[in-house]
């Protein structure tokens, strides 16, 4: 990366960081809602038939082991304090 | 009764015919003597998916599985290897998230997630209808007579398919508006979207197929539903029970055949053995409530064949009694 990039990635960090992480926040739970939508009956919730549902598995792939974790892990109190 | 003949002059625009309903009762046998009747001047498909009590035993010819066999002129067979297109189906799914992200096996926990979704009932039924909406998308018939294996679950998809639709609508703007945020962030940092539009066309699919299926079901003036009953106290039952199901998912019995019926005049014969007498004086009975309960809606008496209803001879004396019967309702009484 040359100098001018560097300066770019600086500037960019100071004026957008923060506005690119909250959009990106709220598309994760946007993305989450779907997921939860689409492939509920992987954690017990079926909406969509699963024959149609199978669809759209392969474009979620990426996501899916995250989102089984975000989904599945245990909150407690200290979730909130932390 | 108007017979399938009077059916047919009723409602002109018809195409589908549905035998639905209790399995043992002749919905094949049914399915297959009308499609036998409509293929003398019609091309015609008639669609099956049970391994079991099958075409391919009414008409003497193995059609399981083997795509659109023609049995005779204009008579085409259709019977379904519903097992082999779920296998099929899921096998290119798993197939396609391992080209996609070029791996050499799937996670063992997805591998699971998608074996089990496969061996859902409901998974068998989606598969069916699918098939369903395949063949009549595809148009080359001008009747379609589906042997439907008895319900489950799955044909709720009628009563959801608005809910359904509906639903995939705000799942399609959930997901516009996931793609806007993603967009946004990812030119912000320079970064790439992917399968966005996939995702989209995909949910169209979904949306198009249900909506689709309940289409064809549920258009009064292109298909019929028909339901099978024998003289027998379970079978009236059961046949109450499925009305009343069809009326609130939607839907409206088109007509009723009464089916494996003893011919009357058996009993006034000196020769009929006592046994067969009783009965028939047992069938009187429930003939009698079957015109109490459906009356009208009864279009047809089929009668019981001295011997199994098997090959395209014996199919023709039930596809007599069906297309226009050769006596009232009353006379079974």
């Amino acid at each position: 990366m040359g100098i001018l990039g560097k300066i770019r990635e600086v500037i960019e960090g100071m004026a957008i960081h923060g506005q690119a992480t909250s959009i990106l926040r709220i598309k994760a739970q946007i993305d989450n809602l779907f997921m939860i939508i689409t492939l509920g009956d992987m954690l017990g919730i079926p909406l969509l038939p699963p024959y149609y549902s199978l669809r759209l598995l392969p474009y979620m792939y990426p996501n899916i082991q995250t989102w089984k974790m975000y989904m599945l892990r245990e909150r407690d109190v200290t979730d909130r304090i932390a | 009764m108007i017979g399938l003949k009077g059916l047919l002059e009723r409602r002109p625009k018809l195409k589908v015919l549905i035998y639905a309903g209790k399995g043992g009762l002749g919905k094949t046998t049914l399915s297959a003597a009308s499609s036998l009747l409509l293929s003398k001047e019609k091309k015609v498909l008639v669609f099956s998916t049970d391994p079991q009590a099958s075409l391919s035993d009414v008409f003497e010819r193995d059609v399981f599985g083997k795509g659109e066999v023609k049995i005779a002129e204009n008579l085409y067979v259709l019977e379904i290897d519903a097992d082999k297109r779920i296998n099929e189906y899921v096998a290119s799914i798993k197939k396609k998230i391992i080209d996609m992200y070029k791996l050499d096996k799937l996670p063992p926990d997805l591998e699971e997630y998608i074996d089990s979704a496969a061996a859902e009932p409901a998974m068998y039924e989606s598969a069916v209808y699918d098939a369903m909406v395949d063949v009549v998308a595809e148009g080359k018939y001008d009747y379609y007579i589906f042997d439907m294996p008895p319900f489950g679950h799955g044909i709720r998809m009628i009563a959801m398919a608005d809910v359904l639709s509906q639903w995939v609508e705000k799942i399609t703007e959930l997901r516009k508006q996931a793609y806007e945020y993603g967009r946004v962030a990812a030119s912000l940092k320079r970064a790439k979207l992917t399968y966005e539009d996939e995702i989209l066309n995909e949910l169209q699919y979904i949306r198009n197929r249900i909506v689709a299926f309940r289409n064809i079901i549920a258009n009064k003036e292109t298909a019929a539903l028909m339901v099978v009953v024998t003289p027998e106290r379970m079978s009236i039952l059961d046949t109450e029970k499925a009305l009343e199901m069809f009326s609130s998912l939607g839907l409206e019995a088109a007509g009723i055949v009464v089916n494996q019926v003893y011919p009357p005049e058996l009993a006034k014969r000196p020769e009929t053995p006592e046994y067969i007498k009783n009965k028939i004086e047992e069938q009187r009975k429930y003939m009698d409530e079957i015109k109490r309960k459906f009356g009208d809606m009864v279009i047809s008496v089929v009668p019981m064949l001295n011997r199994e209803p098997k090959g395209l001879e014996a199919l023709s004396i039930i596809a007599k009694e069906l297309w226009s019967p050769s006596r009232a309702l009353e006379d079974y009484i």
